[in-house]
């Protein structure tokens, strides 16, 4: 969000009323940028159009990932390169490795993907966004417009839309 | 979800709280001076921390010999305090993690705390793993590294070679879990940030949080999938951790139950250590309206119903021991209940069996001083519970001539006072830092679930129309 | 949520009208499976059971556990004398069946009822939409009992083996020092009382709840669901206290010498998602004839959810307790699986393997994305391979005790099940048109009705 672009930001203070409302600015034939609030709102991303997210995906082949490196080299270490008897047990005692296997999933998988959604949503430390509204965090619910990729509508029609929707503010940033 | 509440349901939040009053109340205390009963509960426990430091920099400068263990009964407390820390570093996950897939919306005042907890204690029960390893400097040898006597390998068929990996795993994935779980609210302080130097560590830490729909839709799944992943991460810690006593052949350590038996066990003292810290919690720093009495019960029906099926498996455990025919396990599950340890066995039968029956009256689990007496009393219990398995069925050796019994040196005491002081210490330094408890997530079930939820700005405009 | 603002509960009641065309077809199932229990009776009395039988498995059957097991090493708690191996009668594998279908079937009955005191206990709502389903399974319990009281009457010795002639009998030449040892819980007496026992408050518990909860249909308010609450906790108390009884008594003593202190809680896993997995299905059937239309993808989620989860569930304490006897591999307590993997000429291997595959691997690939707990198809894919897997494991879990090298899969299996089946989808339809399909005045029922995840 570099500060060249226009934005005109409508503030809702009620999470119900934002999720109607981006519904009713969108059937105006205003692009919504995207809208900020101070915590998650159920079927907020269907209705501004947001793509489901993929997640699952990364996670399930981080998870394929640990499971293949845990097994490599448990049988590795186990099988091939020091082999030793332990309980009277084959060399192959795939029963006792099931413990580290999994444990070894789930690592890769919740590292594996925390790290792909920090990748996604550009959060690393140190980055300093630039800020829409500072009671995004708080109470405020932001629905953001940018003007350039809406040529169509006039700016005046969009802050009356928002306006029309129950923003309580509209601000142009 | 969806904020349609049945009215039957008690409130969850009340005081008639708004979005914004909730990051007032949780930010204030990160903002302000810490208070004095602050300053003085960190002095108190920062002394215990030195003091205990001190007792296991003794314990590894002479070797683990300072304790009180003889060959017969060669593993007492130290493992009894780390299986017993374990199990307390239970409850903040499965608070998270088990709560959430289970949509329990009275999670969100109470696991940000639990998970900390959870953490705190995860890491004071590797310190005893690594106050028994005696050359705590060597502590990478657990770790699947090529060494320097050739390509030796650990055993990866060894119970504690499992214990290694799921003590690990469940550290990090925990402490992943919480820091995500903070993030947002990370941001809201750095937004609320009236100095230079709170607004640059909040924002360090922050990561650049924006809160877009794009953002929040990503990480509501990513929430999700850990807490489906830790799910079973949580259930397989102290699975391997009782698997440590029940692949062996030892009477009284050998028995199928175990894992699912030390899980409920671990439940059960980790809710009863969330209660007591937050019955602490909310009165210091004045939270009623968040956890409420609706909270204490909820938590006193789980260690209800997890200390019943503690006991049952108790129970189990006796019958097949007789069921079976093995004279060696019957001995030993006789001789715990009479032998020269029947005090601590009958101090575990009633703490944990008996003491949470009290909660069937709904005077009792609403009680604020007799959930804190009796989580207490829980948690006793629960250290009774590992110190018999343990200790019970070591000193009782198969030779007669070798039968001993074990008592306590002061370092044994002072490794375990340590751990006191690093839990309370860190998790003072929680509390005074970070939000203790989840402010979006309170924010995202108020409606429906708050008494007297502030609505009228939205009444009145409709009037307007 | 404005689409839904119309919702009153006047307007939800619906009632199942078991047709007679529905009817006529459970009966031909029924008679199907007569057929073929009545078929394979008769080649089994020729001694051509078909299946998987292999005919000579007789002595040398459980070889491996035999040299597995040494008396002097285990205190003399081995297990070397499953019940089939002498004087084998072919109508055992009779006997066996219906025991092996009464227990799993008593299973789904009951955990119909767990599932609506479980649902009442932890005050959820989504589930009370469609709490009616379960609530009509536990009629199938007045079937169950009177066949598992007669099998274990006229037939109980050719199932258990402490029920033989004079093992309990010092002296006698079936004397077993182990078993005698036993004889203080495992004595006729005592198992029929705890049998009738938990009958009587499983049944009582129900005929009280259910009654609550039409009562609920036509007066309404929250005093009857307080109660309601009150018959759940007590039936929970119940049932979690007996939990791991009635598994050593039906299932577990047939391997009299064995024990594993988990195996109560494995088998109540099996029972628990075999049960899940049959309200889901239940649920989806009613979907089809056009019933229950408040119950949306959101609902079938969840219950795809617990079919998930408890599957996994499942797999933990079934891997649990064979990794810790695999490990330490003491004699008497190893057997049980030697038997099962290796012994009586490797006839349970294969089901060994299909088990582990359809109520593991199978669920969860199938069920592990959001979509497919959403899809009708997959679910019923899904259900439907837990309970046969779930079939399968009780019967890894009864026939390898009773019937040794004698078991296999033939038309007597299939026909019992097919019996069994029918006979539930009969009693079970004739319950659900006895109430609303949809508990119209739950205090939960709005929260159900606009449920979304």
């Amino acid at each position: 969000m570099s500060s060249t672009t226009n934005y005109i930001l409508g503030v809702y203070d009620d999470e119900d009323e934002v999720l109607h409302a981006v519904s009713e600015v969108k059937s105006k034939g205003i692009k919504i940028e995207d809208v900020f609030t101070p915590f998650p709102i159920h079927g907020l991303d269907r209705a501004v159009g947001h793509e489901r997210t993929r997640l699952p995906i990364a996670a399930f082949m981080f998870g394929v990932l640990g499971l293949t490196c845990a097994l490599s080299l448990i049988s590795y270490t186990m099988v091939f390169d020091w082999p030793m008897i332990i309980g009277g047990k084959d060399f192959f005692a795939l029963p006792n490795w099931i413990p580290v296997t999994f444990e070894g999933t789930v690592l890769f998988t919740a590292f594996g993907l925390v790290i792909t959604f920090c990748i996604s949503n550009n959060l690393y430390p140190g980055n300093q966004p630039d800020l829409l509204d500072l009671r995004i965090t708080d109470d405020k619910f932001v629905m953001a417009i940018n003007v350039d990729k809406n040529k169509k509508v006039s700016a005046d029609d969009i802050k009356k839309a928002l306006k029309d929707s129950g923003a309580i503010e509209v601000n142009v940033k | 979800m969806s904020h349609v509440v049945s009215p039957i349901r008690e409130k969850l939040v009340t005081g008639g709280k708004s979005y914004s009053d909730v990051t007032h109340d949780i930010c204030k205390q990160v903002e302000g001076e810490p208070t004095k009963e602050w300053k003085w509960a960190f002095g108190i426990s920062s002394i215990v921390f030195i003091y205990g430091a001190y007792c296991l920099f003794y314990t590894w400068w002479q070797g683990i010999g300072v304790w009180g263990l003889n060959k017969t009964v060669g593993w007492a407390w130290d493992i009894t305090n780390f299986v017993w820390w374990v199990g307390i570093g239970h409850a903040g996950t499965l608070i998270s993690a088990v709560l959430l897939l289970f949509r329990q919306k009275w999670r969100t005042s109470i696991n940000r705390s639990a998970e900390a907890m959870t953490i705190f204690a995860v890491l004071c029960a590797a310190s005893f793993i690594l106050a028994h390893m005696g050359r705590p400097w060597l502590a990478h040898w657990a770790l699947p590294l090529p060494n320097a006597f050739g390509s030796l390998w650990v055993n990866f068929n060894s119970p504690l070679v499992w214990d290694v990996f799921a003590i690990s795993t469940y550290l990090s994935v925990s402490l992943l879990f919480w820091y995500m779980g903070l993030v947002p609210d990370l941001a809201s302080i750095r937004d609320r940030a009236t100095t230079k130097g709170r607004k640059f560590w909040y924002g360090l830490f922050s990561l650049g949080w924006t809160g877009s729909s794009k953002t929040w839709a990503r990480y509501e799944y990513m929430s999700l999938i850990l807490a489906g992943i830790s799910t079973p991460l949580v259930l397989s810690v102290h699975t391997i951790v009782s698997m440590d006593f029940a692949t062996s052949v030892i009477p009284g350590w050998h028995t199928t139950i175990f894992p699912p038996y030390f899980v409920a066990g671990a439940i059960f003292s980790g809710f009863a250590m969330v209660q007591t810290l937050l019955l602490i919690t909310r009165v210091v720093f004045k939270l009623e309206d968040y956890i409420t009495i609706e909270h204490i019960e909820m938590m006193n029906i789980v260690i209800t119903v997890t200390g019943s099926v503690v006991g049952i498996a108790y129970l189990t455990e006796f019958f097949i021991a007789w069921y079976s025919g093995v004279e060696y396990e019957s001995y030993a599950f006789i001789n715990r209940a009479t032998g020269p340890y029947w005090w601590a066995y009958w101090m575990m039968m009633t703490c944990n069996v008996i003491s949470p029956q009290l909660f069937w009256s709904k005077a009792i689990r609403t009680n604020l001083m007799v959930s804190f007496f009796l989580s207490i009393v829980v948690n006793v219990g629960m250290w009774f519970e590992r110190f018999v398995i343990i200790v019970t069925s070591l000193h009782r050796d198969y030779l007669p001539s070798s039968w001993a019994m074990f008592s306590p040196t002061m370092y044994d005491i002072g490794d375990y006072i340590f751990s006191f002081g690093l839990f309370f210490t860190l998790f003072f330094l929680f509390a005074k830092y970070l939000p203790v408890v989840n402010m979006a997530e309170v924010k995202s079930v108020m409606k429906g679930v708050s008494s007297n939820f502030p609505e009228k700005k939205k009444a009145t405009k409709k009037t307007e129309e | 949520m404005a689409g839904h603002s119309h919702f009153s509960p006047a307007n939800v009641e619906e009632h199942f009208e078991f047709t007679s065309e529905g009817k006529k077809r459970v009966i031909y199932a029924f008679i199907a499976g007569v057929v073929a229990l009545v078929l394979g009776i008769y080649l089994l009395s020729k001694g051509e059971a078909g299946g998987h039988e292999v005919a000579n498995a007789g002595h040398e059957a459980v070889k491996a556990g035999h040299e597995a097991a040494s008396e002097h090493l285990s205190g003399g708690a081995v297990s070397h004398q499953p019940a089939a191996e002498e004087h084998y009668d072919w109508t055992n594998r009779i006997w066996a069946n219906v025991w092996l279908n009464a227990v799993f079937f008593t299973g789904i009955a009951i955990i119909g009822m767990f599932f609506v005191s479980l649902q009442y206990l932890t005050k959820s709502g989504w589930s009370s939409v469609m709490k009616r389903v379960p609530e009509a399974f536990p009629k199938f319990l007045y079937i169950t009992l009177p066949i598992l009281l007669l099998v274990f009457f006229f037939k109980g010795d050719a199932i258990f083996h402490w029920m033989h002639h004079g093992v309990t009998e010092v002296g006698n030449e079936n004397y077993d020092k182990i078993i005698a040892g036993k004889s203080g819980y495992l004595n006729k007496t005592f198992f029929l009382v705890r049998l009738v026992g938990f009958f009587a408050l499983w049944i009582g518990l129900w005929t009280v709840l259910r009654k609550k909860s039409l009562e609920e249909d036509l007066i309404g308010g929250t005093d009857l669901f307080t109660q309601l609450v009150r018959i759940s906790t007590a039936f929970i108390v119940v049932f979690g206290a007996s939990s791991s009884m009635f598994a050593w008594d039906w299932v577990m003593s047939i391997d009299t010498h064995w024990f594993s202190t988990m195996f109560g809680w494995y088998m109540f896993s099996s029972w628990h998602v075999t049960g899940l997995a049959v309200i889901t299905l239940t649920i989806l059937l009613l979907k089809d004839k056009g019933y229950m239309a408040y119950v949306n993808e959101n609902h079938l989620h969840d219950l795809g959810k617990l079919m998930f989860a408890f599957s996994i569930f499942w797999t933990y304490v079934w891997f649990e307790q064979f990794l810790l006897i695999y490990y330490a591999n003491m004699p008497e307590e190893i057997i049980y699986f030697l038997e099962r993997w290796e012994g009586h000429n490797k006839i349970y291997k294969t089901s060994e393997i299909l088990m582990v595959f359809l109520n593991f691997f199978f669920p969860f690939l199938v069920l592990m994305t959001r979509d497919a707990k959403r899809t009708r198809i997959f679910l019923k894919i899904a259900a439907f391979f837990i309970i046969v897997g779930h079939y399968i494991d009780f019967y890894q879990m009864i026939m390898p005790g009773v019937l040794g090298g004698h078991a296999g899969y033939g038309l007597v299996e299939f026909g019992m099940v097919t019996v069994f089946a029918s006979a539930f989808i009969y009693i079970v339809s004739d319950e659900l048109t006895k109430a609303s399909l949809i508990a119209k005045n739950h205090p939960f029922l709005p929260e159900a009705v606009h449920h979304d995840i």
